[in-house]
């Protein structure tokens, strides 16, 4: 099954670096990001140092309505960035300063 | 950047010399009064052997089979509407601990009168040496050991027994070969561990900035073609009321301390929720068969954490309201003002199998906990590092074989 995902992701890639007339010798690196990959999750799935307690869903919140202001301060023309810098929308431990 | 409302009153200090007006009502009184200490007596015939029975939820005496339970909690005091909730209020059981209250202490016995010693950092009752009556500490003395309340384990010792071996059961092909080799599930062993479990209002503010995007272009060709975003950026600025029912926070600084690479204490947080609305009021007998540890944590070494957890709820509650910043939000200042907070310490059950596990002079204690009431489960196994090295290297291979096949067979 892993394997089968792997030789299409490879193929695809190969495709794609094919139409721009390069070698893909970085396909080569994906032997061992698989083995780093593989490493890296079995001893994740084994240890769960990654879990706790979900207290912003799992507890009983009653919230009031949202206010709030939205105001346009600037445009950005040819950034290259895909997002905003320090993007921590979902990242709700993330402390930021107080006020 | 857009300046934020003022506090709200009940926040602001009070202004010198102003007359303080506390809560009316700090302290909860949540000491079971039907109970005396010492004997602790069976309702129906009078008899002190008694313990609780998790099938049922129920406590039975072991004499003449009786079976009943304490009131709820939630039925005994007055809980009111969490919209009201205004200043610090306490459960008696969570009052502040007092170092200088002995953790031995001296019970008379209800029976004949001896004097019996009973060590509540270890235990929670004694036997009479004489008449053989069972003793429980049913009195909060302010050492921590006597919460509020306990919520009764519901899963038997055979039920976590079979959880926590599904649980390893899963995890034992890259499992450290001398744990697998001294994997007894039997050895699983039922503890009541300290919790505050806490109710409040409050309110946050947060501000910062999110882009929404206006347009997507690549320039150049080739090797130089590189993909550009323009933006409209806005200061973004939310509020949120909102009350909290039955937070639960660890209150044992041992156990509240989490950190992967030293302990897996984190672990147990991960069983958390419990059906805390279910806890009954203090009756030691409920432990008997059981161990416990002590709280050591008073409110105010607790109110940090809770006001971390309180800012991720609003951070949480207010995400869906920013969702039209497809290019994301960089929170960059908060701010919460706690109205009102109610306080109860409560034994809350879990079952826990510990393995001591030592690599490169290094030891650690992994768990697998199961949660005494839902069965929810979580656990640490320590790995065998070959094995997994060897998984990995073989995964690897395949991989690289797949690669190498595919190129040359395009080559």
């Amino acid at each position: 099954m892993i394997a089968t995902v792997l030789a299409e992701l490879a193929s695809t890639l190969l495709a794609g670096a094919e139409g721009d007339g390069d070698t893909p010798w970085i396909l080569l690196a994906l032997g061992p990001a698989g083995a780093g990959a593989t490493y890296f999750g079995l001893w994740r799935y084994y240890r769960n140092t990654h879990t706790s307690h979900a207290f912003e869903r799992e507890t009983r919140i009653e919230a009031q309505s949202i206010t709030g202001d939205d105001a346009k301060v600037k445009e950005v023309k040819g950034t290259k960035r895909s997002q905003v810098d320090g993007d921590n929308r979902t990242d709700h431990r993330q402390r930021v300063q107080r006020f | 950047m857009t300046s934020l409302p003022p506090p709200s009153e009940g926040a602001q200090p009070p202004l010198p010399g102003a007359p303080i007006d506390p809560p009316a009502d700090p302290i909860i009184d949540t000491e079971n009064e039907r109970l005396d200490d010492g004997a602790n007596r069976c309702p129906q015939c009078g008899a002190t052997e008694i313990q609780l029975r998790p099938s049922e939820g129920m406590l039975i005496c072991l004499f003449c089979r009786h079976q009943w339970a304490e009131a709820r909690l939630d039925e005994t005091i007055a809980n009111g509407d969490l919209t009201t909730l205004s200043g610090t209020t306490i459960g008696s059981g969570a009052a502040d601990i007092d170092v200088d209250v002995d953790a031995v202490m001296t019970m008379k016995c209800g029976g004949c009168g001896a004097d019996v010693v009973v060590n509540t950092a270890e235990q929670m009752g004694a036997r009479c040496h004489w008449c053989r009556h069972v003793l429980t500490v049913n009195e909060q003395v302010p050492n921590g050991a006597v919460p509020d309340a306990v919520l009764p384990f519901r899963l038997t010792h055979d039920e976590a027994m079979a959880k926590i071996d599904e649980f390893a059961g899963k995890r034992r092909l890259f499992a450290d070969r001398r744990f697998l080799s001294d994997f007894k599930p039997e050895n699983v062993v039922g503890v009541y561990m300290p919790y505050m479990v806490v109710d409040g209002k409050a309110s946050a503010d947060v501000a910062g900035q999110g882009e929404v995007q206006t347009r997507r272009y690549t320039k150049g060709s080739g090797d130089d073609k590189e993909t550009y975003y323009d933006a409209d950026v806005y200061q973004v600025q939310r509020h949120v009321d909102f009350t909290v029912d039955d937070l639960t926070i660890e209150s044992s600084a041992e156990r509240a301390h989490m950190n992967a690479a030293v302990n897996t204490n984190n672990i147990i947080n991960t069983i958390l929720p419990f059906d805390t609305e279910n806890a009954v009021t203090w009756n030691a007998s409920y432990l008997t068969g059981f161990t416990s540890e002590k709280r050591d944590q008073d409110v105010d070494h607790l109110r940090p954490e809770l006001e971390d957890q309180f800012l991720s709820i609003a951070r949480s509650q207010l995400a869906a309201s920013v969702d039209r910043y497809d290019r994301g939000v960089r929170w960059e200042r908060e701010r919460l003002d706690v109205h009102g907070t109610r306080w109860v310490a409560m034994y809350l059950p879990v079952w826990l199998y510990s393995y001591y596990h030592e690599r490169g002079g290094k030891g650690m204690v992994h768990y697998i906990a199961v949660n005494g009431r839902t069965g929810e489960v979580m656990g640490s196994v320590p790995v065998s590092h070959p094995r997994l090295l060897v998984a990995a290297l073989a995964t690897g291979t395949v991989v690289e074989g797949l690669v190498i096949a595919v190129l040359a067979a395009s080559g």
